[in-house]
Order: C-alpha cells, then structure tokens, then sequence
C-alpha cells in the first residue's frame, strides 16, 4: 500500500497549524513572560530573569491563595474519593433505586458550574438561605457560612464536590464492575464478612479507578476557578482567592502579565508534579488477578 | 426462610436509604426549580414550598432583561462551530498519525500529547496576545480557534485510541478499489468513528458550552455573551432578587439537561472517556 504524501499532509496540517498557535506557542510565551516585567500592553518589556518567582515566594497574597487552594482540594479530593468509593459499591445493585440514586449524583455534572453557585449562594444564605430556614424550624441559631474565611473555604469545597461527584462515581462504579464476581463468592464461601471483603478484595482492586480518580481530583482542585469567582469573588480582601484566581487578577486587573505568568506557572508545575507522584504510587499498589 | 426474609428486608431498606439519598441530593435543583416558579415575596415567606401561585413572570423577565435568546445564539453558535472543528481536525489527524509507522508519525503523537496536562488557564493570557495580533481578541473565532488549540489533545487522545482498534484490512481493500487516502478516511473511516465522535461531542459541548474563565476574557461583551458570561454579568444587577435569578439559572441549563435526559447513557460513558483530562 503506498501513501499518497500529499494527503496525508492535507489531513494533519490544519489541525497541528491550529494547536501549534493556540497551544504550544502560548505554552512557551507563558515560560518566556514569567521571565519578564511585561504589562500586557506596552511593547517594551525587560529579561528580569528570577523576580517574579522570588517576589512569588515572598508574597503573603500567593501564600494565601497557595493555602485556599489546597484546603479546596484536600476536602474535594476526600469527598470525591472516599464517598465516591462508599456510594459505587453501596450502589452496585440491580435495582430502580440503586440506579435512580446513580442518576441523580450524576446530573449536577452536566450544569455550569455557574449555575452551581449561585444556586448554592441562595442556599448558603446567612438570612433567609434554605440551610438556615431548616435550621430555624428545629429552634437551631443560623449559622453563618461566611463568618471565617476557612468556613467559607469549606463550604465552597462542599459545594465543588456536590457539583463534581457524579463523574467519579461514574468511573468508580465502572471499575467496580470489572471485578469478576467469581472472586467474591469464593470469599464468601470462605467466611469472610462484608468489610474483609471490602478491605481485602474490593479496594485493592479498584486501584486503577482510585489512580485515575485521584488524579482527576488533584489537578481539578488546584485549577478552582469557577465557584469561587461567583461565591465570593475571591473576597473579603483576597482572602478566599485561590491561585487561579489570583493570576487572573494580577493579569487582568494589575496588568501584571509577567507576574501572573508566574503564578501560572507554578500553579502548571505543581499539578505535573502531583499527578507523577500520584502515578507512580498507585501504580504501585495495583494488584493483577 | 428467616435468612430469606432477613435478606429481603435488608435490601428493602437499602433501596429506600438509596432513594432518600437520591433526594436529598437533588433538593438543590428542587430549591431552583420550584424557586424559578415564585413570585419575590413568596420566596421569601416559603422558600421550601412547592409554589402555590406558580407564575411565568420571572422567565418572560429574565428572557428579555437578559436577552437569553441572544446568549443561547451565541453559545451555540461558539460550541457547535468549536465542536465540529475540533472533530474534523482531530479525526484526520489521528488517523495519519496512527496508520503511518513512521518516525515523523511518532514523533507528531508525542508532541500531540503534549497538551494534555495543560489547564486551559496556563495558555489564556499567551493567547490573548496571539488573538490580538491576529486579529482575532473578542471575535466569536478567536475562542474558536482557542478551543481548537486547548482540546486538540484530547480528542487526538481518543480517537487515536480508537482507530487502533479498525483493522488496516479495510484501508487496504479501499486502498486496492482505487482510493484515495482522503477518499479512504471519510468515506471508510470516518463513519465507523460514530461512537468515539459521539464522546468526542458530548465532553467538548458540555465544556465549551459550561465555560466560563475563557469566554469572558476571550469573547467579552463586544460580539455578545455566551450564555455562562451573560447570565453571570446579569444577575450580578439583580443581587438579591432571587426569582430572578433563578429564572436565569433554569434558562442557562434547560438545553443542557434536556440533552442529557434524552442521552444519559452516553453522557457517561463519554465523560467518562474523556476523564483523562478533566
């Protein structure tokens, strides 16, 4: 079979034309700007080599964001995975409720994670929000969700992690069903209880979905962008932002293109960083049969 | 029998703690629904209830103070231009890429790959100096062609995958009827993709329609705003007026949810495919 050349670079050029521009140049402006004093709109900007970083690591905003951002994505990688685990094989039966419970996780992932807050913000409400209407009715004190900048950090996790659960339940309930059935009715036989045979057979066999999950969950925790935007706007006083939101900001606002690039970059290495870590962990722990 | 009985009654009770679960983690969408459906002062004095005086007012409102019609042209126009761009060049490029054994092939994979781990985030303010010098910065094509550079990866990711598994038996008896390699791809090819293209649109509508860090930046508001964008900068004019507000949230998902009741299924297995880049 001989290759006609010409077609062949007919049907790859416009597609790697189009990421050549659109992804890896902007990729490598990112690196080149996060060496420069470039305000995004003046044509002279100067090399000024490693300040932004070590202005970065001096800078109490981005230890801040840093600590938002990792609180966010502790408490949605939690959720996702330890309740993601739990509710995929609690669920895994055929029944209508079983499913009808499947479905219903799932359907907040469809939405925009701007309709997500603000309904959310309506729920969350100090005066008058439903949580604190229920509350009410059993003679509970509201309860202020936006007393402390950690309490509002929690809550918005919270939030993330109703808005994203379904997909990982999705994923953990497809692994779950690669598990021969064989395997736990020999356990069975053999008198092992429900939680030996969770521990002992179910877990570690769902290592390829917990390394898939878990790195999901780390790389969508560390790039929160949307829901803190909408809850808080990274208020009051920066306090909520997270690194996201802060580089925006800084290129947005400050026109500090170089100082955002920065940021950026950080943020980019770090999720490299944890997901080959996470990798090469989990890889580790996956058991063959 | 007891252990029968006992065994029935556990898993009565499962299903029952399954459904009130189920419930209580759709009460959220209950709150807006049924909100969506208030007026302003019922709101406030039974936000839990059911509407007892159900009214329409606030969509005809919130359809013409946010000018949803437009905001759904825009965002459709944006995802499905996007979509099937992203479709077209990924396919034929992966089939290439995939088919020739060839070192330059290779190394096209690789660097294709490049970008999967790239959040779209890390790319925007590089490329709005790149937009801007094409031209391009606040035009419905310049997100266009955002979107094309952002997700090339992973649609080239998937359908990789998948065309490994059509047999190069069939690019050869093509191949020996006389056509082309064009010919070959979207005629023979191409249509046996349905299923990988099938994920392919569904996890890019769903980000691109859902986006929102990108287009607000990229699009801003001279040629109009996608839906997440306009629905965000309208209620930050409402602030409290729930109903409101509520009436925009119904309007921005209804498309999106309907979609998704007519195809659950595949809206799992294509997101769930498409979870390596998330």
């Amino acid at each position: 079979m001989k290759h006609n050349k010409l077609h062949d670079f007919l049907l790859v050029a416009p597609g790697y034309l189009i990421y050549t521009i659109f992804m890896i140049i902007p990729l490598g402006m990112c690196f080149f700007y996060s060496f420069t004093n470039w305000d995004g709109i003046s044509k002279n900007y100067k090399m000024i080599g490693l300040k932004n970083f070590l202005r970065l690591f001096a800078d109490a905003d981005f230890y801040n964001a840093l600590k938002v951002t990792l609180i966010i994505t502790v408490i949605t990688v939690l959720i996702y995975n330890v309740l993601g685990v739990l509710l995929a094989v609690l669920l895994n039966r055929k029944s209508r409720a079983c499913a009808f419970a499947k479905s219903a996780v799932f359907v907040p992932t469809v939405l925009s994670s701007v309709v997500v807050a603000f309904i959310w913000s309506y729920i969350m409400q100090t005066d008058g929000g439903v949580i604190n209407t229920v509350l009410g009715v059993f003679g509970i004190a509201p309860y202020d969700f936006y007393a402390t900048p950690l309490r509002t950090i929690v809550m918005i996790s919270v939030i993330i992690a109703w808005n994203g659960l379904g997909l990982f339940l999705v994923i953990y309930v497809a692994t779950l069903n690669t598990i021969p059935t064989e395997l736990m009715e020999a356990a069975e036989v053999d008198g092992a209880s429900g939680v030996q045979r969770f521990f002992k057979i179910t877990l570690p066999l769902m290592m390829p979905g917990i390394t898939i999950n878990s790195i999901l969950s780390m790389a969508g925790g560390l790039k929160q962008y949307d829901h803190v935007k909408v809850i808080t706007g990274g208020g009051p006083g920066g306090a909520t932002q997270t690194i996201t939101l802060l580089s925006v900001e800084k290129a947005f606002e400050y026109n500090r293109r170089g100082y955002s690039s920065a940021i950026i970059l950080v943020l980019f290495v770090m999720i490299v960083i944890v997901s080959a870590i996470q990798l090469s962990i989990t890889k580790r722990r996956e058991v063959k049969y | 029998m007891s252990v029968k009985r006992n065994r029935l009654l556990r898993t009565g009770l499962g299903n029952c703690l399954a459904v009130l679960f189920a419930l209580i983690y759709l009460f959220p969408l209950y709150i807006a629904v049924s909100n969506s459906f208030k007026s302003y002062g019922d709101i406030l004095k039974s936000p839990l209830a059911l509407p007892t005086r159900p009214t329409l007012d606030n969509f005809v409102e919130a359809f013409h103070a946010s000018n949803i019609a437009s905001l759904y042209a825009t965002s459709l126009l944006i995802t499905v231009s996007s979509v099937a761009l992203l479709i077209l060049i990924s396919s034929c490029a992966a089939y290439v890429i995939i088919r020739r054994n060839n070192k330059i092939c290779k190394f096209l994979y690789a660097y294709a790959l490049i970008g999967i781990m790239v959040p779209p985030v890390v790319t925007l303010v590089p490329s709005i100096k790149t937009l801007s010098m094409l031209h391009l910065m606040y035009k419905p094509t310049g997100l266009l062609m955002f979107y094309g550079g952002a997700y090339f990866s992973t649609t080239i990711f998937l359908y990789t995958g998948f065309i490994n598994s059509i047999p190069v038996s069939l690019d050869e008896s093509a191949y020996i009827d006389g056509a082309s390699t064009i010919g070959i791809f979207f005629k023979i090819i191409f249509p046996l993709l349905k299923p990988c293209t099938a994920t392919a649109v569904i996890l890019m509508g769903m980000w691109i329609w859902n986006d929102f860090l990108n287009p607000m930046y990229i699009l801003g508001s001279t040629s109009g705003r996608t839906i997440t964008t306009g629905i965000y900068n309208a209620i930050g004019a409402y602030t409290s007026q729930w109903n409101l507000v509520f009436a925009n949230v119904i309007l921005a998902s209804f498309p999106i949810v309907v979609l998704y009741l007519c195809m659950q299924k595949q809206f799992m297995s294509g997101l769930t495919a498409g979870a390596v880049k998330g």
